[in-house]
C-alpha cells in the first residue's frame, strides 16, 4: 500500500528549507544560495519495512519574515508541516512561539515538527543555552550540509502520517 | 336435611342466573385464547385492521413528516454543502452548458456560412505565401484534438487521486501538486476566489482543467482545442465525475450498512473509470 501527503516545509528567508529537501530527496547540497520564488513542488517516496510506504509531496515555499502573509491556498490540505529557523541567526527564532501558533491557527489538527537547521556552524553548548534563553523546543536539530538529522526527521513525520492514516 | 344441604339449595337457586353467565364467559375466554394463539385465526381478525392503519399512516406521511424529511435534508445540505455541490454540478452543469452550447452552435453554424467564403482565399494566400500545400493547411484546420493524459486531483492538497496516460508521462504526483500550486496562485493573485483557472496553453498542448467543490480534473490534449471539441471534453468530465461521486456514495452506504470504517474508493478501480471515459475520447 502506498498513500500520498502533502508536506509543507516553510519558515524565514534563507534558513535552509530548499537545502534541507535536497538533501533529503537527492542527498546533495549546494552553498549557493537561489531563493525560492513562490513554490517548488518535489516528491519523496519513504519506504518501510512492512512494505507500506508513504509518498510525501514536499511543498516548498518561499520564504517569509511574516508567517502571516503565506498564502492560505498553499496551505490548504496540508497533512503535516515542517516549520524550519535558522540557529545562527535569531531573527528566525525570536517570534518562533507566535509563528508557530500562526501556523498551527491556519493547518490545525495535523503533525508540525519544529526544526533548527545549520547545526554544522554552531557550537552544541552554545546552542542549547540559545534555546532555552529564548524559550523554544525544538523537534529537530539538523544541518542540511553534513546531512545531520535530516532522514531522521522526515522518515519520523512519514511514520506518523502512516500510522494516522 | 342438614343445615349444610339447605345452604347449598339455596345457593343454587340465588346464583343460577350467575352461574350460566360466568360458563359464557369462560366458552367466550377459551374462544379468544384460541384466536390469539392460531396466528392464522388472529390474522384473519388483524390483517384488516393493520392494512387500513398502514393505509392510514401512508397517506398521512406528506403531512406528519414531510416537514421532518425536509428539515433533516435541509440540515444534511448545510452540513455537507461540498458533497451536495458535488454530486450537483455535473448534473446542473451539463444541462445549463447544454443549452449554452446549443446556442453557440447556431451561432457558429452561422458564421461559418458566412466566414467559409473568405477562409478559402486566406488558405489560398497563406498557400502563397509559405508554399504550403493548401491540402495539408486545410487538415491542420480540421486536426482534430487528442486526449493525452487525464489527472483526477484532490482540490486543496494537490494530491492525485488516480490517472490515466496514453504515453509515459513525468512523474504525474509532482505535475499534479505543480498543477494545484499554479492554479492557487493564479486564483489567488487575481483575488478571485470564486473563479476557476481553466486552461493553460503550451505551444502544442493544451491543459484543460475542470474545477469541482473537493476535487479537480486536469485533461492534456494535443490538436485543435477548438470551442466544440471543449464542449465535447466537458460532456465527458462531467459523465465521469457523475460516475466518480456514485461510487463514492456507493462506498458509504455499503460502509454504513455493515459498520467498516470508510476506506476511499480504490485507486485501482477509478483509474479503470478515467480509461473507459478518456481512452477512446476524440473530437
Amino acid at each position: 500500500m502506498q498513500i500520498s501527503k502533502k508536506i509543507v516545509v516553510l519558515g524565514h528567508f534563507g534558513v535552509g528549507k530548499t537545502s534541507l529537501i535536497r538533501r533529503f530527496v537527492t542527498d546533495t547540497f549546494s552553498d549557493n544560495y537561489k531563493v525560492t520564488i513562490g513554490v517548488h513542488i518535489t516528491k519523496k517516496v519513504v519506504e518501510f519495512s512492512s512494505g507500506n510506504n508513504v509518498s510525501l509531496i514536499l511543498w516548498d515555499l518561499e520564504g517569509t519574515d511574516d508567517i502571516e502573509s503565506i498564502r492560505n491556498a498553499y496551505l490548504l490540505g496540508s497533512h503535516g508541516v515542517v516549520f524550519v529557523f535558522d540557529i545562527t541567526r535569531p531573527s528566525t527564532f525570536q517570534h518562533l512561539n507566535e509563528d508557530i501558533k500562526i501556523v498551527s491557527g491556519k493547518i490545525p489538527n495535523v503533525p508540525l515538527l519544529i526544526v533548527g537547521n545549520k547545526t554544522d556552524l554552531v557550537d552544541p553548548v552554545e546552542l542549547k543555552s540559545t534555546l532555552a534563553e529564548n524559550n523554544i523546543s525544538v523537534d529537530y536539530l539538523t544541518s542540511a550540509k553534513t546531512g545531520d538529522a535530516v532522514n531522521d526527521l522526515f522518515s519520523k513525520l512519514a511514520h506518523q502520517l502512516l500510522n494516522d492514516a | 336435611m342438614k343445615e349444610q344441604d339447605k345452604i347449598e339449595i339455596l345457593r343454587d337457586i340465588l346464583f343460577a342466573d350467575d352461574h350460566d353467565f360466568e360458563e359464557k364467559i369462560s366458552k367466550r375466554v377459551g374462544f379468544l385464547e384460541e384466536t390469539i394463539q392460531e396466528r392464522e385465526k388472529l390474522s384473519q381478525k388483524v390483517d384488516p385492521i393493520i392494512a387500513y392503519q398502514l393505509d392510514e399512516f401512508t397517506k398521512s406521511i406528506p403531512e406528519t413528516l414531510g416537514p421532518v424529511i425536509t428539515e433533516t435534508l435541509k440540515n444534511q445540505i448545510k452540513i455537507n454543502k461540498e458533497a451536495v455541490v458535488d454530486a450537483l454540478y455535473p448534473v446542473l452543469g451539463k444541462l445549463v452548458k447544454k443549452y449554452v452550447a446549443q446556442e453557440m452552435k447556431l451561432l457558429s453554424e452561422k458564421m461559418n456560412s458566412q466566414l467559409s467564403f473568405l477562409s478559402f482565399w486566406k488558405r489560398k494566400f497563406k498557400s502563397s505565401v509559405t508554399g504550403q500545400n493548401e491540402n495539408e493547411l486545410m487538415f491542420g484546420d480540421l486536426a482534430s484534438a487528442k486526449v493525452e493524459q487525464v489527472l483526477l486531483i484532490e482540490k486543496d492538497s494537490g494530491i492525485l487521486k488516480a490517472s490515466y496516460s496514453k504515453t509515459d508521462a513525468m512523474d504525474e504526483e509532482m505535475v499534479s501538486g505543480m498543477l494545484t500550486a499554479i492554479k492557487s496562485f493564479v486564483e489567488d493573485a487575481f483575488n478571485q476566489r470564486n473563479q476557476d483557472l481553466e486552461l493553460i496553453e503550451y505551444e502544442l498542448y493544451q491543459i484543460h482543467i475542470q474545477s469541482f467543490a473537493t476535487h479537480y480534473i486536469a485533461v492534456v490534449i494535443s490538436g485543435n482545442f477548438a470551442l466544440r471539441a471543449k464542449n465535447e471534453l466537458q460532456d465527458i468530465i462531467f459523465d465521469f465525475y457523475n460516475s466518480f461521486m456514485a461510487m463514492n456514495v456507493d462506498l458509504i452506504f455499503e460502509t454504513s450498512n455493515s459498520k467498516k470504517s470508510i476506506v476511499p474508493v480504490p485507486k485501482s478501480r477509478i483509474e479503470k473509470e478515467l480509461a473507459k471515459y478518456f481512452g477512446n475520447a476524440n473530437f
